[in-house]
């Protein structure tokens, strides 16, 4: 059952063919199983799962379904606040954020009928991409055990590609969502910005902050996105666009669609089989009768600058307490970022901001006048070994961090919706990716695009082998 | 912090602080930060209209 996919469980137990109940003990009996090695969880809530499932179970008998999600078990990253539940962030503190109410993505699923598991791992503060943590322990990559999951919502991808839940919530400051989602042959969606609501999560960049779902397929990640997306008065960033069915266009295929490959800056010092992963699709998308063509991106560096100017300004900002008050408690790479970004003068951060506005009209108005949608590598090259986040000098690690990022960075900055789809495998095994970006509250065609090429290339059907 | 961290984040911003200085050398006094939403707004709204 672990190994369903959340639209085939959700479908069975309206069927009948399994109960709320069944699939949590499933779940949990896969949590207890595996999750010592893969360390993708940090707080395991098995009373409540269970009690929510007995409740759904109840109502299923009656008859009574709270919607598409009415018993399918979730986990959520440590990041959200669900009420009863302590909200680390990632960091030493079990209590470290606090909210009045839950984070409303949350509340929304669990209203839809998903089940809580738990709380997920990720990288302290969110604060880095490869998912290693030295105070919930380094979170194994599902299909290779000593090699990073992707970070920072590590435990997301980790959970999900194991099967301890059938689909999870990430964040994606710099890439927090896509990149775990690539190390782990799953599907992430960061949406755009504005698109989900932030309510309830802990913030790290206010500007650069989204909230996406992680699942093993498209159709999995439009169904959540449907049910989370839409206006929230606790979100003043919220948009009041009216939210489509992203199910409902899946189909519609891919026959001449437009679909841009970047010729400068996102093939530059790839690993080679990244690079012939993603070639790979896009042939996959050509024979689909897509409209495939090179075109040069406005220099999209300018905007990686950009974004990190901002987002280390806000990290600073949301996080000064822990850093003035206990910065011994910080691993020493997450401190350095922080601590840059108390150097930053206001001149700069205001600059960054409106240099932000240029650039996204700038890229909107350009790139979309000659393609549909982007397609472009999201990783550099496959999931690196563990020491690679964990081995070596403060600036080592510094640096190997922003090349793993540089390719989704700049999408946050532009606030575009960007969607990582699996695009086969390394001769090692580990996961390749490939990263398809649209117009500004254009996840449909994203979604579209990312479920013709799921199809084509028959993914879907392979695990992770744990045991 | 550490004077090797001192160090590094010094060197790190003086390299940001200089990239913000060209990209926005010609930047106009009319673009604002909340240029950023209407762009995405305008974006799909122009999207909408063409299609």
């Amino acid at each position: 059952m672990t190994d369903w996919t959340l639209v085939t469980l959700a479908e069975a137990i309206r069927r009948g063919q399994t109960s709320p109940v069944e699939a949590t003990e499933a779940c949990l009996g896969r949590i207890r199983r595996l999750d010592p090695k893969l360390r993708a969880f940090i707080t395991i809530d098995a009373e409540g799962a269970l009690r929510a499932a007995k409740e759904l179970e109840r109502e299923a008998t009656a008859g009574q379904w709270r919607g598409p999600l009415h018993g399918v078990p979730l986990a959520f990253k440590d990041l959200f606040h669900v009420r009863g539940l302590p909200t680390s962030c990632g960091t030493r503190t079990a209590e470290y954020f606090v909210s009045p109410h839950d984070s409303t993505a949350v509340a929304r699923l669990v209203a839809a009928g998903g089940i809580t598991l738990g709380k997920l791992n990720m990288t302290e503060l969110a604060m880095g991409p490869f998912g290693d943590n030295a105070h919930h322990g380094h979170v194994q990559n599902p299909w290779r055990a000593g090699h990073v999951a992707g970070g920072s919502s590590s435990g997301s991808g980790a959970a999900v590609a194991g099967g301890l839940a059938l689909g999870a919530l990430g964040s994606d400051t710099g890439g927090s969502i896509r990149l775990p989602a690539a190390c782990c042959g799953i599907v992430g969606l960061k949406p755009t910005y504005g698109r989900v609501s932030r309510a309830g999560v802990m913030p790290l960049s206010w500007s650069n902050d989204h909230i996406g779902p992680m699942t093993r397929t498209v159709r999995d990640a439009a169904l959540m996105l449907g049910i989370i997306a839409g206006r929230d008065p606790r979100d003043a960033t919220s948009s009041r666009r009216p939210v489509p069915d992203y199910a409902a266009g899946l189909e519609a295929g891919v026959s001449g669609l437009r679909v841009g490959v970047p010729e400068n800056f996102f093939f530059q010092g790839l690993d080679p089989e990244i690079e012939a992963g993603v070639r790979a699709a896009l042939r996959v998308l050509e024979g689909l009768g897509a409209r495939v063509a090179e075109l040069r991106l406005p220099d999209p560096q300018v905007m990686n600058d950009v974004c990190n100017v901002i987002a280390r300004s806000e990290g600073a900002a949301a996080h000064v307490r822990l850093a003035r008050e206990r910065p011994e408690e910080i691993q020493p790479v997450v401190r350095g970022r922080l601590e840059l970004g108390f150097r930053v003068p206001a001149h700069d951060y205001i600059q960054a901001l409106r240099l932000r506005a240029r650039l996204t009209r700038h890229f909107v108005t350009e790139v979309f006048a000659a393609a549909d949608v982007l397609v472009a590598p999201v990783i550099p090259e496959p999931a690196p070994p563990l020491t690679h986040a964990t081995d070596g000098s403060v600036g080592e690690l510094t640096t190997r961090q922003a090349r793993f990022a540089r390719l989704t960075r700049s999408f946050n900055g532009l606030g575009l919706p960007a969607l990582s789809v699996p695009g086969g495998f390394s001769r090692a095994g580990l996961p390749l990716a490939l990263q398809i970006v649209g117009r500004p509250f254009d996840e449909a065609t994203v979604l579209r695009v990312g479920y013709a090429h799921e199809q084509a290339a028959g993914w879907p059907a392979r695990r992770p082998t744990l045991g | 912090m550490s004077q090797d961290q001192d160090r590094i984040a010094q060197a790190e911003y003086a390299d940001l602080a200089a990239a913000m200085e060209r990209a926005a050398v010609d930047l106009g006094l009319t673009e604002e930060p909340s240029g950023f939403v209407a762009a995405l707004e305008d974006g799909a709204a122009g999207q909408e209209a063409a299609s």
